[in-house]
């Protein structure tokens, strides 16, 4: 049926139809504009412009655009610039100051090259009084003898760009180096890919142990009647409802060094004097699992009321040790169930950020506390986006994964 | 023999079952008698019994002031979630426009985005606009998190509702609008009132995106607890604690109200 055959030959009536119905297609799509819009406006756009800072390096350009455009022919190899490009730093600082914006620049330039904070700002406090206008090489050169080190002077060069790789490549401990090339960061700065390997393995313990305590119970609660079934459901769940601080909190007030589980196994006489229970990576371990396990619980539970029970009876029936059939009949048909749930819990862990910053010590920090850090402590957006961009990956990767494991249960299941 | 290897198993089962139970269940009722201490700290066992701690939480204008901040957020990013959410799932399920799929997806993904990254990605976005310490900000990012369970009841109780409901009411002489609020929305009030009342919890609850978008005096209640955790742990964090457990927990019961209702309702 094409329109214009429709359009030339049609009854009104018959034409009216598709127009009204196009309409009202159009006024459901407006019901869901406004949903769209705002999460645009107040999440996608936030998040994107965020993430952006991991590569932008604009800062530096727009606050330092003569000495960029003087830098611009310069070589590493050339040595101390001459007179034109300390005359255009003098005026860019100078104006930066004015606009207030030293401190970026000064806090930029310091995060490649550690130590030059100061220098940046007081040649810019000096530049602004005026005290570099007439021979600046000379002048600052004699104010501040560390102009004459040529990393400085590279660093501002190599930071010209609109677009870096800097902050990428720190969040893997990596830089590059004054050729150009990739190379792993010195031992003392690189701490990222310890994080990144602890925050999977955190995960991968929480993961298989809320699996492993799961199971049990996720079989009792589909072998016992429907009212005992839908009570413990409840109870299960019940924690869920419960914020994941509070529940943080209520850890860190029962495992604190006089707190009632070490007051219990003093009183119990087993311990004498009291245990470091919090601020280990037990103590986060165990409120991780406490918080995850209901889900993991739920999960397997909702794929096991699926399967037939006939089928581990059969096994059993043609003599096959308990332990054999469960594994052989049993975990197959719940594998859907084991994944999803291992999926979810991986998932969250891997995002974990209040638990481990009040109930674990130092080396119990994830990439997410780390987020925090650069963000609160010392600003350091680029580093920040950097490790967020790090996780979203994670987070994409294990994604794939599930999927990838869900085919491959599915075709064995088939086959 | 195989018979009692089957009633070990049976028990190991049970007991393990029971054993996790108390592990989920009883944390949360341990710190009861901490927060019924006559003491100044967390000492267990406690040196005497005494209500000063509830008395401090519902009298100090520190809590009381967190409080007023976590209502005023909570029921209004609420409404602002509910309100979209609903015209949201009713055009996305009724419409056949292209890119609902798309649509869906976007709408689940403040759900999984990590949220340090949410926290900081908008405190980044309302420094730009000098909104940080603005109840605004707040307001904006919790209902953009909350939005997601709204949109998933909703649609739920719309698959269970009847179109030829609406074709009824319209040859019955309603208008467009007098069918929506006379007909449609009477029968979609239990997914609604679900949704609003988990939105409400999880703005109620939030304490990361507080931590990076409030200042002092916008504190929220999970946000002051934070702050006091990192200082010191003072027996009002646990009855404050407890008080949010109570309190979640009536709230989820009157979800499980509405729920069965719904449902006794549809079997008339």
């Amino acid at each position: 049926m094409t329109g214009t055959a429709v359009w030339t030959g049609a009854p009104s009536a018959l034409r009216a139809r598709p127009f009204a119905r196009r309409f009202r297609g159009w006024g459901y799509a407006a019901c869901v504009a406004p949903l769209v819009i705002f999460l645009v406006l107040t999440f996608l756009w936030p998040l994107g412009r965020f993430l952006y800072l991991a590569v932008d390096n604009s800062d530096i350009v727009d606050n330092l655009p003569r000495t960029v455009a003087a830098l611009a022919t310069w070589q590493r190899a050339d040595g101390v610039p001459g007179e034109d490009v300390f005359g255009a730093l003098a005026q860019d600082l100078a104006d930066a100051r004015s606009r207030k914006t030293d401190g970026i620049v000064a806090q930029l330039i310091n995060q490649r090259l550690v130590g030059t904070r100061y220098l940046i700002l007081k040649t810019a406090k000096l530049a602004e009084e005026g005290a570099f206008e007439t021979a600046p090489r000379a002048a600052m050169l004699q104010h501040f003898p560390e102009w004459n080190r040529v990393e400085v002077w590279s660093t501002i060069a190599d930071d010209s760009a609109r677009l870096t790789d800097f902050y990428l490549l720190s969040s893997l401990d990596l830089r590059r180096t004054a050729e150009g090339s990739v190379a792993p960061a010195p031992a003392g700065q690189a701490v990222f890919v310890q994080v990144l390997l602890r925050t999977i393995w955190i995960s991968v313990v929480v993961t298989l142990v809320c699996a492993v305590v799961a199971l049990p119970v996720a079989h009792a609660i589909v072998a016992v009647g429907p009212t005992a079934s839908r009570v413990l459901i409840a109870l299960i769940l019940f924690p869920l409802w419960t914020s994941l601080l509070i529940r943080t909190v209520i850890w860190i007030i029962l495992l604190q060094a006089n707190g009632p589980v070490n007051g219990g196994l003093q009183f119990l006489g087993i311990i004498v004097e009291p245990l470091d229970l919090i601020y280990t990576r037990t103590s986060l371990y165990i409120a991780m699992v406490q918080v995850l396990l209901p889900m993991m619980i739920l999960s397997i539970v909702a794929v096991m009321r699926r399967t037939p029970k006939d089928y581990m009876k059969a096994a059993l029936s043609l003599g096959a040790p308990w332990f054999t059939a469960w594994r052989r009949v049993q975990l197959p048909l719940i594998m859907p169930g084991i994944l999803a749930g291992c999926g979810i819990v991986f998932v969250f862990s891997l995002g974990y950020y209040i638990t481990p910053a009040l109930i674990g010590g130092p080396k119990e920090q994830m990439i997410s506390s780390f987020i925090a850090f650069y963000t609160n402590n010392t600003l350091n957006w680029g580093l920040a986006a950097a490790l967020s961009i790090q996780l979203l990956l994670l987070l994409v990767l294990t994604w794939c994964a599930l999927m990838l494991g869900r085919g491959l249960v599915a075709r064995r299941s088939a086959a | 023999m195989t018979f009692r290897a089957e009633r070990v198993r049976r028990w190991a089962m049970y007991s393990h079952t029971l054993l996790v139970l108390a592990f989920l269940l009883l944390p949360l009722l341990v710190i009861v008698p901490v927060s019924l201490t006559s003491g100044n700290t967390l000492i267990f066992p406690t040196p005497g019994v005494s209500l000063r701690w509830y008395e401090e939480v519902v009298t100090d204008p520190r809590w009381v002031g967190a409080l007023w901040n976590s209502l005023l957020v909570g029921v209004s990013s609420t409404m602002l979630a509910t309100i979209m959410g609903v015209l949201a799932a009713i055009g996305l399920a009724w419409g056949s426009f292209p890119g609902r799929k798309l649509i869906y997806a976007v709408a689940a993904a403040p759900l999984v985005a990590p949220i340090v990254i949410v926290g900081v990605a908008s405190f980044s976005f309302y420094a730009t606009l000098g909104l940080v310490g603005n109840r605004l900000s707040l307001v904006l990012t919790h209902a953009a998190l909350a939005v997601p369970v709204v949109l998933t009841t909703v649609t739920a109780s719309l698959a269970g509702f009847d179109r030829t409901l609406m074709r009824a009411a319209a040859s019955l002489g309603a208008g467009h609008a007098q069918a929506v609020v006379r007909v449609l929305l009477p029968l979609i009030a239990p997914g609604v009132a679900t949704g609003a009342l988990i939105a409400f919890i999880i703005s109620f609850d939030e304490v990361v995106v507080a931590s990076f978008l409030s200042v002092a005096e916008q504190r929220t209640l999970p946000r002051l607890i934070f702050s006091g955790v990192r200082e010191s742990v003072s027996p009002a964090i646990a009855a404050a604690a407890i008080l949010l457990i109570a309190f979640s927990a009536c709230l989820l019961g009157l979800v499980g109200w509405i729920q069965s209702r719904s449902k006794r309702g549809a079997r008339l």
